[in-house]
């Protein structure tokens, strides 16, 4: 095994879309492949490196619009890389990847500087929307009025409209409703939902996440009217007009 | 073999050094006879001596000097070997000690002197010399001087060598028998003992050391010894009912995983079909993904590593946010849930998110376990001392009596909950979040009305974790 394993991934071709170049730094062979490959086949330009060292040097050349970086690597460990770049003040968004499962080190991770964390074994859905939520940053967060197609929310009166017709929602429906509709278009996965929205690590036994969306979704999309709020299978939810 | 194993036993060792001890003994208890004998001796030589010359010096001075010649003569040798009359220059007058001896001054005490009479071997004697008073209590002008030999006290030390040197040879004799004796008693126990232990090396784990009625240190020693094996015993049993468990719990999902894996690989349907047969298939993946992670998460938590995430909270808080997420859910399965308590900050020194997981996992087997209808409640407060606790009641099925130990352990579920999902590992988790706090979880009834009955989990925060920690809630 050569110190230079640096393998390109052809990106599956995108149209209408820029390339995104996405350094992969893992060191566990297989884990890397399948991840190029699932990621390549979205439409990413994964780069692969195997050791923490060739990873900071590649992520310094600035060519990179996000990384993933395992936490635990040969010659310089993945906190290790995000603290220096940090430091250098290259601020491209890191998703650390980890076999650690301990809310601690999940701490560390975002501490380091990380903007996202992912415990191995982790479903490829779970990480792809994850990365496209580090791509897609929140819309400005000065705006007092969120707009999704027929949606507004008015975030100084707390209120929702679709339509113009008021729709009555409790607080931690607003919430979600808020946090969804910063992120149009983009899949949420329960967990990242219950991260972000509730601020919980814990996986729960029940579906959970999915009454609540049920029950948002129950005052936003009535009958008649085309769903804004979708399924996706196997991922999450998604807050999006349909074509 | 075995008669040198004899000569390795620590009985053995400590034989000879009770034997080694035994000599010093005798020799130091003969030492002690012969000094008092010599003493005694010496003592009545001194008397006898001076009981002589006391009754000499009272002689006119004619008869003294007859008497004196008459006793360095004829005197019966038993109390007086020499007898002498010195001038006061030291000069013999008369008397059979013919040369004053060197260091001998006048006094009443008896002074033991060695005296080298010239072409004769030196030998050892006892001397007084006390002056002869002159007549009408005047200043003498002679000095008496009586000699006694040291014969007896020569005799005496040599009966009390050889009965010294005589008895040692039996004793030691029968010092190293005993030893003998005890240390082959000994290594017979130990080797027994020994055996046992090799038994239960060999994977015999029901083997036990024989303790007897624990009479003696060692059979104590063996007591304690099995009494740890029982206790590994059990664990090992636990351990070994665990990872059955945890074998079963993995199975059954990948066996699912493995059939519809098989299932989408003969079929001819549409793509579509295949996916959806795949998806079930990662979900199943996923849930032994959650039992592995579980076990791991509860490992990790048992082994206490975890105390670095605690920060002051208030537990209030905490409570309102678990109720709030999981009001829905509750609403959808026809339940009340209900939160009481927490209308003031309760302060508490934790790890916040382990406290929500354990708050979670209350909850959710509340709901779980709960017929459409009943009631899920939380409530919090303060005991007297200001610790915080915090119960978690519902009206589901209820926990019995002999299964409160049970439910806490992993992949328990009474026969009663055997056909709710679930890891199984929910109460354990909770339970080594608690024991990491250092707070009590206690299981009991609860009866709010005749036909319910449903359980009640009580976790109090003790001191330690709780408010005894500077904590200003605002």
């Amino acid at each position: 095994m050569s110190m230079m394993t640096v393998s390109e991934h052809e990106a599956a071709s995108r149209p209408n879309e820029p390339v995104i170049r996405l350094l992969l730094i893992e060191d566990d062979e297989s884990i890397a492949l399948e991840v190029a490959e699932e990621l390549t086949s979205r439409g990413y330009l994964v780069t692969h490196v195997e050791n923490g060292l060739l990873g900071l040097e590649a992520a310094q050349s600035g060519r990179y619009d996000l990384m993933i970086v395992d936490r635990m690597l040969p010659e310089l460990d993945g906190l290790s890389v995000i603290e220096i770049l940090r430091r250098q003040k290259i601020m491209l968004p890191v998703l650390v990847l980890s076999a650690l499962s301990a809310v601690d080190d999940r701490v560390n991770g975002l501490k380091a500087g990380g903007d996202d964390y992912l415990t191995k074994p982790f479903a490829m859905e779970e990480l792809a929307a994850r990365l496209e939520a580090l791509l897609r940053r929140p819309t400005d967060s000065r705006e007092t009025v969120l707009r999704v197609g027929p949606l507004e929310m008015d975030l100084i009166e707390r209120k929702v409209f679709r339509n113009g017709r008021e729709i009555e929602l409790l607080p931690r429906e607003f919430r979600l409703l808020e946090y969804m509709m910063r992120r149009p278009g983009t899949v949420l996965t329960r967990t990242m939902l219950l991260e972000d929205v509730w601020n919980y690590r814990f996986v729960p036994q029940t579906n959970l996440v999915d009454v609540h969306i049920g029950k948002l979704r129950r005052k936003i999309d009535v009958a008649g009217e085309p769903p804004l709020i979708h399924s996706i299978r196997g991922a999450g939810f998604s807050l999006r007009v349909s074509d | 073999m075995y008669r040198t194993d004899i000569f390795r036993t620590a009985t053995f060792r400590l034989t000879l050094a009770f034997v080694v001890a035994m000599i010093g003994g005798i020799l130091l208890q003969f030492g002690l006879v012969y000094a008092q004998m010599n003493g005694y001796e010496s003592a009545r030589s001194s008397d006898l001596l001076r009981r002589e010359a006391a009754l000499l010096v009272q002689e006119s001075p004619e008869r003294l000097e007859d008497e004196v010649r008459e006793r360095s003569k004829t005197d019966l040798r038993v109390i007086l070997n020499g007898a002498s009359l010195f001038d006061l220059n030291h000069n013999r007058i008369v008397g059979d000690i013919r040369h004053w001896p060197e260091g001998l001054d006048v006094s009443d005490r008896t002074r033991r002197l060695t005296v080298a009479p010239p072409g004769d071997t030196p030998y050892e004697m006892r001397y007084l010399a006390i002056e002869v008073p002159g007549p009408d209590g005047a200043s003498g002008d002679r000095i008496l001087v009586l000699a006694r030999s040291m014969h007896m006290a020569d005799e005496l030390r040599y009966i009390i060598k050889r009965a010294a040197l005589i008895s040692v040879i039996p004793m030691v004799l029968f010092a190293l028998l005993a030893g003998l004796f005890l240390s082959h008693r000994a290594l017979g126990r130990v080797k027994e003992m020994r055996q046992a232990i090799e038994r239960i090396m060999a994977g015999d784990l029901h083997e036990r050391l024989p303790a007897g009625r624990e009479w003696d240190d060692i059979e104590r020693l063996a007591g304690a010894v099995n009494r740890m094996l029982d206790r590994l015993e059990h664990l090992l049993d636990e351990i070994r009912d665990v990872g059955n468990d945890i074998a079963h719990d993995l199975r059954t999902p990948l066996a699912r995983v493995r059939a519809r894996l098989e299932r989408a690989l003969s079929s001819q349907d549409d793509p579509e079909h295949l996916k959806s047969i795949i998806l079930r298939a990662t979900q199943d993946l996923d849930q032994c993904f959650s039992v592995i992670t579980a076990l791991l998460r509860i490992g990790e938590i048992e082994n206490g590593r975890r105390r670095a995430g605690f920060t002051s909270m208030d537990l209030s808080e905490l409570i309102a946010g678990i109720a709030d997420l999981y009001e829905p859910i509750a609403e959808t399965q026809g339940l009340a849930l209900t939160v009481s308590g927490i209308d003031s900050p309760i302060p508490l020194y934790g790890d916040t998110d382990l406290l929500n997981e354990v708050l979670a996992n209350l909850v959710d087997n509340a709901i779980k376990f709960t017929p459409p209808g009943g009631e899920v409640g939380l409530i919090a407060g303060r005991d007297e001392a200001g610790c915080a606790w915090l119960k978690v009641y519902d009206t589901g099925i209820g926990i019995a009596e002999d299964e409160r130990g049970a439910v806490l352990g992993r992949f328990y579920r009474s026969d009663k909950s055997r056909h709710i999902p679930g890891s199984g590992l929910g109460l354990s988790l909770v339970s080594a979040i608690v024991d990491l706090h250092g707070a009590s979880l206690k299981i009991s009834a609860y009866r709010p009305n005749r036909e319910m009955v449903g359980s009640v989990f009580t976790i109090h925060f003790s001191g330690r974790s709780g408010s005894d920690h500077p904590i200003n809630i605002t």
